[in-house]
């Protein structure tokens, strides 16, 4: 197993153990077993909290730069298409308001 | 299939060897359980299309073929029985195997790997003598045979080292129900339990878990899908973080005029962008339709998935897309939540269901992250529509104010993604 997969199935597992705890616990539902032994103190005691802490962007850098289909050419989702009824929407002041809206950013 | 009907959608001309181990092609491994559980009458019923079907389009089959291995420099498959055999394009579609359970035993008989159809209907006649029965893992195929044998009113226990069914997809709230409808159909629940040993003189008739042994006839082993990749490894195509063949929008792996597709390749989340491995078959099959255009000389982009997904557990119908509060927690994202309790038709017409919908959204910018349901009727079109709104940015503010279907037959005058997505955005104005 190469070590892109070995940690990837690793802090999945046990960040889906921590999620679960957490989750569990704020719905009040079963939780998962408390840690046993050296390996789940690690990754539950140590890495999940760490990972936890740090921001996405280094996260999310940090995923970047593991093999994987991730780093092949995927297109973003199309812009909107212009509208079958552009000339209306256009010139209603309703696609104004949506400018306005909280969140209408599609980034 | 998929890929070999998308070859030929571009050149009808174009010469389409497929060779699968099985004895069949076409047909719904999906449907399986259902058959089991008696909802569905027999295995006929799943076949989508005769052998014949096949060679009136022109798709030459090769059945219980064994493809022992691939060059991608010299464009060839070596068949056993059939020698060597060469391709101008090649598309991998050759699936997942069950995760080992890893456990002693696992060479007995009486363990049951639900995939091949022909099996499937061996295993339905043993079914009939099986007095009771363990599901090794609450998996969605799990779920579903959990069902499916509880709905037989065979003696049904599940093991699973989680705290939930579904654990790492669904979260605890959208399962509480199934898991009641279960008590209700008699199902014996052993979570936080690790399976350590089948035992069985020849053939299991216990397994052993961390809770101590449990009695069965059967054990239906639903462990983790992994992807089948060792011939495309040993041919040098390059795999991914989840093991899984690496492949592009156009499901082109590392090596030219190589196409993959299905579970045995990888595809990025479209938030996360975290690579994704074993989603359901309509993926499977969308990916391979693409995969067979490209190598028939086509072009088209398969996208990055936000995972609609659903199933029937128990008595109820639970569904999502993208992210759950479970899934986002443990990448940590931030999110909020909005929730709804509503009903699938108007409160008086014979037949509504309750429908449970749980929003989940950037905290800012409220865009949709994902959502979770679980209900009587109308989950899977709501799973659906809430993976194409997450795909294209749409907001909370935007679900709150949509326009919904209201006829007293099919749906209620408040739908329940509206109402949910109202909560959401007074959960995320207080802060």
């Amino acid at each position: 197993m190469s070590f892109s997969r070995w940690l990837r199935s690793n802090s999945e597992h046990y960040l889906l153990i921590a999620a679960q705890q957490r989750v569990g616990s704020q719905h009040g539902a079963r939780t998962p077993r408390k840690p046993h032994g050296l390996a789940e103190f690690f990754w539950l005691r140590i890495f999940a909290p760490v990972y936890r802490v740090l921001p996405w962007s280094l996260r999310r850098r940090v995923m970047r730069t593991m093999p994987g289909s991730h780093r092949r050419q995927w297109s973003p989702p199309p812009e909107p298409h212009g509208s079958a009824l552009q000339s209306y929407l256009s010139s209603s002041p309703i696609q104004g308001e949506r400018k306005s809206d909280n969140g209408t950013d599609r980034g | 299939m998929g890929a070999a009907g998308g070859v030929k959608a571009v050149d009808p001309e174009a010469e389409v060897v497929v060779y699968t181990g099985f004895d069949d092609v076409a047909y719904s491994p999906c449907g399986i359980p259902y058959v089991h559980g008696r909802e569905i009458e027999n295995f006929e019923k799943l076949f989508l299309a005769s052998k014949q079907a096949y060679v009136d389009a022109g798709i030459d089959v090769h059945y219980n073929a064994d493809v022992t291995g691939v060059d991608v420099k010299g464009k060839t498959v070596d068949v056993a029985g059939e020698g060597q055999m060469s391709w101008d394009a090649l598309v991998l579609g050759t699936g997942f195997n069950y995760a080992d359970p890893g456990v002693p035993g696992g060479d007995l008989d009486g363990l049951y790997y639900v995939k091949n159809i022909r099996e499937a209907m061996e295993w339905d006649k043993v079914l009939d003598s099986v007095k009771s029965a363990v599901v090794i893992q609450a998996s969605p195929l799990g779920v579903e045979m959990v069902t499916g044998l509880a709905h037989r009113g065979i003696e049904t226990h599940l093991v699973d080292p989680s705290p939930w069914a579904m654990s790492e997809v669904a979260d605890p709230d959208i399962m509480a129900p199934v898991e009641e409808s279960w008590d209700e159909l008699g199902v014996v629940k052993h979570f936080n339990t690790t399976l350590t040993a089948f035992t069985g003189d020849g053939t299991v008739s216990a397994v052993q878990t961390s809770d101590g042994e449990i009695p069965v006839d059967l054990a239906v082993v639903c462990t983790h899908k992994e992807p089948n990749t060792a011939l495309g490894v040993a041919a040098g195509l390059k795999t991914g973080s989840t093991g899984g063949i690496i492949v592009d929008e156009r499901m082109a792996t590392s090596a030219p005029d190589v196409f993959a597709a299905g579970d045995c390749t990888e595809i990025p989340h479209g938030l996360s962008g975290v690579p994704l491995q074993g989603l359901t078959g309509s993926h499977a099959y969308a990916q391979g339709k693409t995969a067979g255009i490209n190598a028939g000389g086509g072009s088209r982009a398969y996208s990055s998935v936000y995972v609609p997904w659903g199933t029937a557990a128990g008595k109820w119908i639970i569904g999502g897309a993208s992210f759950g509060e479970t899934t986002a927690t443990a990448l940590g994202i931030p999110y909020v939540v909005g929730n709804a309790q509503g009903i699938s038709r108007a409160r008086y017409y014979p037949g509504v269901k309750p429908v449970k919908v749980k929003l989940l959204a950037e905290p800012d910018s409220l865009r949709l992250l994902g959502a979770q349901m679980v209900g009587g009727e109308g989950i899977k079109e709501r799973a659906d529509f809430l993976a194409v709104a997450v795909k294209f940015g749409l907001t909370l503010t935007d679900l709150a104010r949509m326009e919904n279907v209201y006829s007293p037959a099919i749906g209620a005058l408040n739908e329940p993604i509206v109402v949910a997505a109202q909560n959401g955005l007074d959960t995320a104005s207080k802060g």
